[in-house]
């Protein structure tokens, strides 16, 4: 591995999403865990959120945060490239988790997000916060598919 | 699965004519109600009208085919209405200008480098003439403009299209083998071992490649449906730079000038594929023709003794054909089955003399890209397969070596090699310059009507 020149480090391949939704009510709150939970808990094999995620891959990490009393959920994740570009192989994969998450939630866009594409596209752009730019990554020039292709080496 | 209804779908969508010859007129709507009743004539059946080629099968090849393609500013030149002009998809709408950073189209292949006009604002119908031979193109040519006058549109350029001796294409590559399969559409010449393409993938109104996803249709739906878009590309080639690149191979790199070819591409320049026969053009047995697309880069159910390319010791994962096609291959989305595209077109411009390399003669290729989605097929490919190298393991920072934005960056193609270091090439140009382009809707028979009644 070369060393870098000071100030030459790549702008990172990866980006981050802070997606944060607005649960509807308590009730819908309370639903909305239990969902999770259910989908959190399936045996190896069976997480649709990992298959799906396995599929993609362009996610390195992802997770489901409760805040503020239950009443948002954030989904942060970190992933490569343009998610505008990629966004119809991301909703293949994952549309259905996200179908039944938006159910509960305030001005969610039009469902299944499979058929109301661009609207999907639009609701997370609008309740992404990503984060203070400039991106920390101790490997900017590493993706998903590079990495793991690094590690099927090594096995 | 409804049938395609063929008989009102565009012919070369769904089929290459194998015709040699193309002239692609550029045309200008300067009076819209005769520039509509032109069109409708070319689907009225009246006679004496070259009419526009449809999909329907053929009981005879004719002589020449005629088909038909309108920019956004075309739609609006013949007076299609706001509220639907707004329903066609926002690439579209903008235009190849105004997409051209997206696509690599700047430096040395900007709009302003342009020529006929293309990159101005009276590009409205493209008409594509496509012939059995240089006779019959003349031939119609002139029955054509004779009757320009008349017809509401005026001819601000023209490209020609030839093929070369031995069906070659100007880098001297054997080429077209690998066309996508579409759903209820016609057999293709070379079968394609890949699962067939949705009919969606390629014609407006019809479930697409994308889960539970048809893409809007253009309204009204008379309009939109059984449409689809094309992105035209007159890409000039420096074969005098291809042909030192590949001469220097030996003295660079220790491997020959051929197999360099054959490492950029994908394909030896004969056509075969590095998978199925990595050390020679020339494999014993040979691969016939039919066979040319049969091959992936891991085992697969329909491949079940596919080698196992994972590392492109094969195919190398930066070659031109496995970014286009990753086939099986892993690919950053998963995706690699749903950016699939329709190619046609013919070089222009002379053969290359390697013996005369500075004729200062402009040669290289008109290409017609075909899919129901400018944004998610030709713009996606070019965006992110060809000019970055992010969404396959091993090529980060790298473009495609023949069709890439290579000038003025440091560029590298890397060959990976079995139980060796690879070899790393540098410092190539740019081989592939824009000259022209435009994004055309092309419009189903009953689009054509409707357009005719506006």
């Amino acid at each position: 591995m070369t060393q870098e020149a000071p100030g030459t480090r790549p702008k990172a391949v990866q980006s981050p999403l802070t997606l944060i939704m607005r649960i509807k009510s308590p009730e819908a709150g309370t639903q909305l865990e239990a969902l999770l939970h259910r989908l959190q808990s399936a045996p190896p094999g069976k997480n649709p959120i990992w298959n799906a995620l396995d599929t993609l891959m362009t996610v390195h990490f992802a997770r489901f945060v409760f805040l503020e009393n239950n009443t948002r959920l954030a989904v942060i994740t970190t992933y490569d490239g343009s998610f505008d570009d990629y966004i119809n192989d991301f909703i293949d994969a994952i549309g259905d988790v996200f179908n039944a998450i938006l159910q509960f939630m305030d001005d969610a866009p039009p469902l299944p997000v499979q058929q109301n594409r661009q609207a999907f596209l639009d609701y997370v752009r609008a309740n992404d916060l990503r984060g203070l730019e400039p991106f920390y990554s101790a490997y900017p020039t590493s993706t998903v598919v590079t990495i793991m292709d690094a590690l099927k080496d090594q096995a | 699965m409804s049938a395609l209804d063929l008989g009102d779908i565009q012919g070369f969508i769904m089929r290459s004519y194998m015709m040699p010859t193309l002239r692609v007129f550029v045309l200008r709507v300067v009076e819209p109600g005769r520039a509509r009743a032109t069109l409708g004539a070319m689907v009225g059946e009246k006679p004496g009208v070259p009419q526009v080629t449809t999909a329907a099968q053929w009981s005879e090849k004719p002589e020449y085919c005629v088909n038909i393609a309108i920019t956004h500013g075309g739609l609006e030149a013949l007076q299609v209405p706001q509220a639907s002009l707004q329903t066609f998809p926002p690439e579209f709408v903008e235009g190849v200008v105004a997409r051209a950073d997206r696509v690599g189209d700047s430096g040395p292949s900007a709009p302003s480098t342009w020529k006929g006009g293309l990159a101005g604002p009276g590009v409205h119908i493209l008409l594509l003439l496509f012939a059995q031979d240089a006779a019959a193109r003349e031939r119609e040519t002139a029955r054509w403009r004779s009757r320009l006058g008349e017809s509401g549109l005026v001819e601000q350029f023209c490209q020609d299209g030839d093929a070369l001796p031995g069906n070659l294409a100007h880098f001297g590559y054997r080429d077209g083998f690998s066309q996508p399969t579409i759903e209820g559409g016609l057999p293709g010449l070379i079968p394609d071992p890949l699962p067939a393409a949705p009919a969606g993938s390629f014609l407006l109104g019809h479930p697409s490649q994308f889960q539970d996803f048809t893409y809007p249709v253009p309204q009204p739906d008379d309009l939109g449906r059984n449409g689809t878009f094309m992105a035209l590309r007159i890409l000039e080639q420096d074969c005098a730079a291809f042909e030192r690149f590949l001469a220097e191979a030996p003295d660079r790199y220790g491997i020959s000038g051929e197999l360099l070819a054959a490492k950029i591409c994908g394909r030896w320049r004969n056509g075969v594929p590095l998978s199925l026969s990595p050390d020679t053009d020339a494999p014993d047995p040979p691969i016939a023709d039919e066979q040319m697309g049969s091959f992936d880069y891991v085992p697969t159910p329909a491949n079940p003794d596919a080698f196992d390319d994972r590392k492109g010791t094969r195919c190398p994962i930066g070659s031109h054909i496995r970014r286009m096609n990753p086939r099986h291959a892993s690919v950053a989305g998963g995706g690699g089955l749903k950016r699939r595209i329709i190619r046609r077109g013919l070089p222009y411009g002379p053969p290359f003399d390697v013996s005369h390399p500075e004729d200062g003669l402009e040669r290289g290729l008109v290409g017609l890209f075909i899919g129901v989605s400018l944004k998610d097929q030709f713009e996606f490919l070019m965006k992110d397969w060809v000019n970055k190298g992010d969404f396959a393991p091993g090529i980060s920072g790298t473009r495609d070596v023949i069709i890439g934005v290579n000038a003025d960056v440091d560029n590298r193609f890397v060959i990976p090699r079995a139980g060796e270091p690879p070899i790393v090439v540098t410092g190539f140009p740019q081989f592939v310059k824009t000259r022209g382009a435009a994004y055309g809707f092309l419009p189903s028979i009953t689009a054509i009507r409707h357009l005719a009644a506006v």
